[in-house]
């Protein structure tokens, strides 16, 4: 408890607390904030215009941060991209997480050769750049709606799990971290004093695992979670911009305003409603988790914490 | 046999062995698609007017490739194709895989090798740096410095370079080269001999498009290196900080070593360890970051090719081919970072401790 209040009063903490509670508030007042036409099936853009109005309309008028071609409203895109970058966020982190986690545990437990080949199979995913995984799945799901090969094994488990291309390369990409330091860390508990008591005492292989290794080892894995839910979502975005997949809202708003800043009808200055407030709110949710996850980790380890 | 070449051996070993796990991964992956859809793989040139005449050379291909075949068999032919250079036809290029891949490398190496050679040295330094005055003036800086370059991400980072520097200033344009000096590239008379256009300019005694393509490597390579750099810089300065608490250090300093010649022989020498080590983990990523990079600043790299693909039809080829190419980047350069390590790490090359 005196840990978590320190925690509280550090300032830097208190910044990072202060701008993800804003993105939680916002995404939770999300009807309220930006009324959606069906509000039963909210899309990620709203038309306030004449959609064959292809000039941006600078804020007023109605819209608090102007449209943009087509008339469609950034404030609304905005408001409702915090809903999709927290869910995808939270889901592709805690997925990963434990997955990671359940992989580095069990594995580091067993140890000997299944150690071995995890360790193997955790050094080939990480010779596996993201993007062409991304890449690979997004081909792999076109073809496969195309061809209409809706009995396909891979279809079902993508749809039954509520998967898209992108959260399963997020996933798929991302756990190695968390297996190599649990992994490490499980190895080395193995020897402690109190784990040998407990199997002396008949407790389950599972019980060790998750009650007294798992609990002891997480830390890490806590802090890689608050730093990945940042990190995540800006993945998203970023490829959604480069188009390789994704949806993005906010990387969306910044296919469009890429176009006034080097395409044809580059005016940035002219322009700044189309890119500036997803460019802001991306940064701002990097910042506010990276932020989460440094006080974490001065909070869960104290080697790292040496005053300010 | 010197201990330190046994180490490189074994690590040489693990390339292949991860290259076909990664492998077989993938092309169980593919598997999943029907046979009709890998069949694509080996459609090569030809215009197919008709759906019938498409759907005639694909069954032909299925019997003939054998893509009915159980797992195994496919893929250990489809491998022994790859590695044979036959990467597959892609539609969308109208071209041979492998052809298409390694004619846009030599600009994809241009953009990542100026990158590093920025990255590496600043990194390091500024981890020394950071680590050695730690909780002054230096380190406070460049903490702020390294935690917004991590928190920016490169594509947004990419996009206010392009404001301020291109949009605003017209200092330096996207793309590779203006149009007057890709005329004289193409033209004959400019030989390509590394492909690297900054170095065959000079070669050429083209001075002008050394210069040019320089000016237009200037932002990617800036956007590229700073997220890197900042990882870098991290990871070296906490190594410089813990190595500084240790008992040999007091004892060079006891034997009056300058505080400059510890730091920066004996702290930073056994601080490149974790460095190293991060570096290879993040080797994947920078492929990652290079992609993004070149489709921001409209770069004629990798990207390209591949972007463009996307938006036609299926090109599983295309996507394969970039998935081998990719990995086929990152393996060696891990075994390179690998292989460093042990350089740096007395302990491994007097053979008591290692892998």
């Amino acid at each position: 408890m005196k840990r978590f209040f320190r925690f509280l009063s550090d300032q830097q903490n208190q910044r990072a607390l202060t701008i993800v509670a804003l993105y939680i508030l916002v995404a939770v007042y999300a009807p309220t904030l930006a009324p959606p036409d069906n509000p039963d099936e909210p899309g990620i853009f709203k038309v306030v215009g004449r959609s064959s109005d292809h000039t941006p309309h600078p804020p007023g008028n109605g819209t608090l941060l102007g449209t943009l071609p087509g008339q469609a409203d950034v404030f609304y895109t905005l408001v409702w991209g915090t809903r999709h970058a927290l869910r995808l966020g939270l889901v592709a982190a805690l997925t990963t997480a434990c997955l990671g986690v359940l992989l580095g545990a069990i594995s580091g437990y067993v140890g000997g050769t299944a150690n071995h080949l995890l360790l193997r199979v955790t050094d080939a995913f990480l010779t596996f750049p993201m993007i062409a995984g991304m890449y690979l799945f997004r081909e792999v799901m076109t073809s496969l709606t195309r061809t209409g090969d809706a009995t396909s094994l891979f279809l079902t488990v993508m749809q039954t799990l509520r998967l898209d291309p992108v959260m399963l390369t997020l996933i798929l990409f991302s756990w190695m971290p968390y297996a190599r330091i649990i992994n490490a860390s499980v190895t080395r508990l193995k020897g402690e004093e109190y784990i040998v008591a407990a199997v002396s005492l008949g407790a389950s292989s599972f019980r060790i695992i998750f009650r007294h290794m798992i609990p002891n080892v997480i830390a890490p894995a806590i802090v890689l979670v608050a730093r990945d839910i940042g990190a995540m979502v800006l993945l998203e975005a970023a490829f959604t911009f480069i188009g390789i997949g994704g949806v993005s809202p906010w990387g969306m708003l910044l296919v469009v305003g890429r176009n006034y800043i080097v395409g044809p009808y580059a005016n940035p200055l002219a322009f700044w409603w189309v890119y500036l407030p997803a460019t802001l709110s991306l940064i701002l949710f990097g910042v506010g988790w990276n932020l989460l996850g440094d006080g974490l980790n001065r909070l869960l380890d104290p080697r790292s914490y040496r005053g300010r | 046999m010197p201990p330190i070449l046994k180490y490189v051996l074994r690590r040489l070993l693990v390339v292949p062995i991860t290259f076909f796990l990664v492998t077989a991964a993938l092309y169980g992956v593919i598997m999943l698609t029907p046979p009709e859809t890998r069949a694509q793989l080996y459609l090569s040139g030809g215009r197919m007017d008709t759906q019938q005449a498409l759907q005639r050379a694909i069954d032909r291909i299925i019997e003939e490739r054998g893509l009915d075949d159980p797992y195994p068999v496919q893929y250990s032919r489809w491998v022994s194709n790859v590695l044979r250079g036959d990467w597959g036809w892609s539609p969308v290029q109208n071209d041979d895989v492998l052809r298409v891949l390694l004619r846009r490398t030599p600009a994809t190496a241009e953009l990542t090798l100026y990158s590093i050679l920025l990255l590496a040295p600043l990194g390091l330094a500024s981890g020394v740096i950071a680590g050695w005055k730690e909780n002054r003036r230096p380190d406070h800086i460049f903490r702020s410095l390294a935690f917004v370059a991590t928190s920016v991400p490169p594509f947004i980072l990419g996009l206010i370079l392009l404001t301020i520097f291109y949009a605003g200033l017209r200092w330096f344009p996207p793309g590779r080269l203006g149009l007057s000096e890709q005329a004289l590239v193409r033209s004959s008379s400019f030989k390509t001999i590394t492909g690297l256009l900054t170095i065959d300019g000079l070669l050429n005694g083209e001075a002008g498009v050394s210069q040019e393509a320089l000016r237009h490597l200037v932002l990617p390579v800036v956007t590229l290196s700073l997220a890197h750099w900042a990882t870098l810089g991290r990871v070296t300065r906490s190594a410089i900080i813990e190595e500084l608490g240790k008992p040999y250090i007091v004892a060079a300093r006891g034997r009056g070593l300058s505080t400059r010649r510890t730091i920066w022989f004996h702290a930073l020498r056994n601080a490149l360890l974790p460095a190293l080590n991060s570096s290879a983990l993040s080797a994947a990523s920078l492929v990652t970051g290079v992609f993004v990079v070149e489709v921001v600043f409209a770069f004629p790299g990798v990207s390209e090719p591949i972007t463009n693909s996307l938006a036609h039809l299926p090109d599983t080829a295309m996507a394969m081919g970039f998935a081998v190419y990719s990995v086929m980047v990152v393996l060696p350069l891990m075994l390179i970072l690998d292989v460093l390590q042990v350089f740096v790490d007395p302990r491994m090359r007097e053979g008591g401790v290692g892998g």
